[in-house]
């Protein structure tokens, strides 16, 4: 009889220790996004006073900076460049990235190995010492000042990471499946699509979240290569445009990085296990 | 006749089935090599567009920024001269250059050292099995996963210099002065400050990466070797001395490595949130690039200021790429 409860007392007090410990965590990596909600509900005169607690409301909360980018400003703009600039990147991501993926898992090419670890490698060529050659490169073809340029220029981050995703994911399509089709008549193009490519939906979804969120992480190609207000991506247009001369509106601010910011990083928290796997070469399957 | 046909049977048979199996055997190595030129052939066409384009977009604008660092290249103006080590040599004379560089250490190896340290104990309290695990991992790696120039807004929004609810928070529990008096921080207005906030910033978005890589590590090592370790009599101790570090120290140095490069490469935290100021205080490597490349328009000298980032990162991204090898499997 005391056996159960000493024990069930044991687990509940090693719970309580391990929630003690961990809540500051949870705090420090919170709050920021909390602060944001709760300015983006505020209405000024409660947002800019400094004699209250500020973590709550003390007039009613208020949709009107929402409502104010839609009618005032090119958010809306920014969020359909972003959505049109995602959905080509992740066109050209997967036009790319599968067939080298399939090729460097599956077709025995010589030095296969030596090539993936060398296209994953161009990952990490910062950006920073890319973007002004890549300033030259945008301007030749005539797409500065649109977001065009982005679409040429996000693959660069996406198809290194996603080729090389994709190259650990077909591999762990059963082989047989594919000597079969071949068996049955298929040539390589003909297995690769009737067979390895329904299989692997689930490693292609992957890749296409990976180009959308790996292209919202970008700021500085957008900073650099798309002027024009109305062109930007909503990352790179909330933090510059939204803020007029000097005179920062941070209610309105804050209402738009929480719309773009709570959605791409409850998607990316979905992902971001095989993100990890991905960079340190299937860690933690 | 007959004995000979049927002495010689066996013989011509032998003979007619070594034929077959020669010629067989051709056809076959033939069939064989051209099913392999096939494959390969079939593998370098899905190659082509993936390795087209990093060559194209990657590749070739590497070198262009090499030429580009060696020329006076303008914005505005398309003919450029070769000026030699011109820019470098102008970079190393200037002082901001060894301002930014110094920044840029700092702001890394700090850095490095709180994220590690909040990683860590992050990792050992998260490898815990308790109730609501899950949930608590999703909330804790939000940082890592918002966009960084969105998050970046939150925090500037934090350090205002008047309505800074950190501010609020430490003056209510009596830790710096009110309001308008010398003790009240201005976080992005005073020289170490505005460091350390860039800094604060940085390790708030990364701390959750590296508890997460070091999970990964520990998850990674098999139950069973630790089993035949303590079955061998090992103590607690030496199983995570002898196996477990051994194990993971490639995955961990692979996450650090990864980090490292996007730290040092990173321009969206300290360009939001100080531009480079006050006087200088926080301009790092590629903020200095950025400023002197695109708005300055010195196309030259803006390249060959990235371009000292690469013996910083070169070394890194070896070790990494030894790393990588080595876990193929």
């Amino acid at each position: 009889m005391a056996g159960p409860r000493t024990h069930r007392q044991k687990e509940i007090r090693r719970h309580l220790w391990i929630y003690g410990l961990i809540t500051p965590y949870i705090i420090i990596a919170v709050f920021p996004i909390y602060w944001m909600a709760i300015t983006a509900f505020k209405q000024d005169p409660d947002l800019y006073r400094m004699d209250v607690f500020p973590l709550w409301f003390h007039l009613a909360p208020t949709w009107k900076h929402f409502s104010y980018l839609f009618t005032d400003t090119n958010y809306g703009a920014w969020i359909i460049n972003t959505m049109v600039i995602a959905a080509w990147v992740a066109v050209i991501t997967l036009l790319a990235a599968v067939p080298a993926g399939y090729a460097l898992a599956r077709l025995r090419i010589p030095g296969a190995e030596n090539l993936g670890i060398a296209i994953f490698m161009t990952y990490l060529v910062p950006a920073i010492i890319l973007f002004l050659p890549l300033a030259r490169v945008v301007s030749m073809l005539g797409l500065q000042d649109s977001w065009w340029a982005l679409v040429l220029v996000y693959p660069t981050i996406t198809i290194p990471f996603c080729t090389w995703l994709l190259m650990g994911f077909f591999k762990t399509v059963p082989v047989e499946m594919e000597e079969a089709a071949r068996v049955d008549g298929c040539g390589y193009l003909g297995a690769l699509v009737r067979v390895v490519l329904p299989v692997s939906i689930p490693g292609i979804l992957t890749a296409v979240i990976f180009a959308f969120t790996l292209s919202m992480q970008d700021f500085l190609y957008g900073l650099a290569f798309v002027a024009p207000g109305d062109q930007k991506p909503v990352t790179v247009g909330v933090p510059t445009e939204l803020i007029r001369g000097d005179v920062f509106f941070w209610g309105s601010l804050m209402a738009a990085a929480l719309m773009v910011g709570l959605p791409v990083a409850i998607l990316y928290n979905f992902f971001l296990d095989r993100f990890i796997q991905g960079i340190t070469g299937g860690a933690g399957k | 006749m007959t004995l000979s046909s049927s002495s010689g049977g066996p013989d011509a048979a032998g003979a007619r089935a070594a034929a077959i199996s020669v010629a067989s055997r051709a056809r076959a190595s033939g069939w064989f090599r051209s099913q392999t030129a096939r494959r390969l052939s079939f593998g370098y066409l899905l190659l082509a567009p993936a390795v087209l384009y990093v060559l194209l977009l990657v590749g070739a604008p590497f070198v262009f920024s090499l030429y580009l660092s060696l020329s006076d290249a303008n914005v505005g103006d398309p003919v450029a001269t070769f000026v030699g080590l011109g820019n470098f040599q102008a970079a190393l004379e200037s002082d901001v250059f060894y301002i930014a560089l110094q920044n840029s250490i700092v702001f890394t190896v700090v850095g490095a050292i709180f994220k590690g340290l909040l990683g860590t104990t992050l990792a050992f309290l998260l490898l815990q099995p308790f109730w609501g695990r899950k949930f608590v991992r999703g909330l804790v790696v939000i940082p890592f996963t918002l966009p960084i120039s969105i998050s970046v807004l939150s925090w500037k929004w934090m350090y205002d210099s008047q309505f800074s609810v950190i501010n609020w928070f430490l003056s209510r529990i009596g830790l710096v002065g009110s309001y308008g008096s010398p003790d009240w921080p201005v976080w992005l207005g005073q020289p170490h400050l505005a460091l350390a906030a860039c800094i604060i910033v940085n390790v708030w978005r990364t701390f959750p990466f590296s508890a997460i890589v070091l999970l990964a590590g520990f998850t990674s090592v098999p139950p069973e070797i630790l089993d035949a370790a303590r079955v061998d009599g090992t103590s607690f101790m030496q199983r995570f001395r002898f196996v477990v570090v051994p194990m993971i120290a490639p995955i961990l140095l692979i996450g650090f490595l990864f980090d490292t490069v996007f730290t040092l490469s990173d321009l969206s935290i300290v360009y939001l949130l100080t531009q480079g100021g006050p006087a200088n205080a926080t301009k790092i490597l590629p903020v200095l690039a950025y400023q002197v490349g695109i708005q300055a328009g010195a196309l030259g000298r803006g390249a060959a200021i990235s371009l000292f980032l690469f013996p910083l990162l070169m070394p890194l991204m070896i070790l990494l790429l030894r790393n990588l090898r080595r876990r193929e499997y």
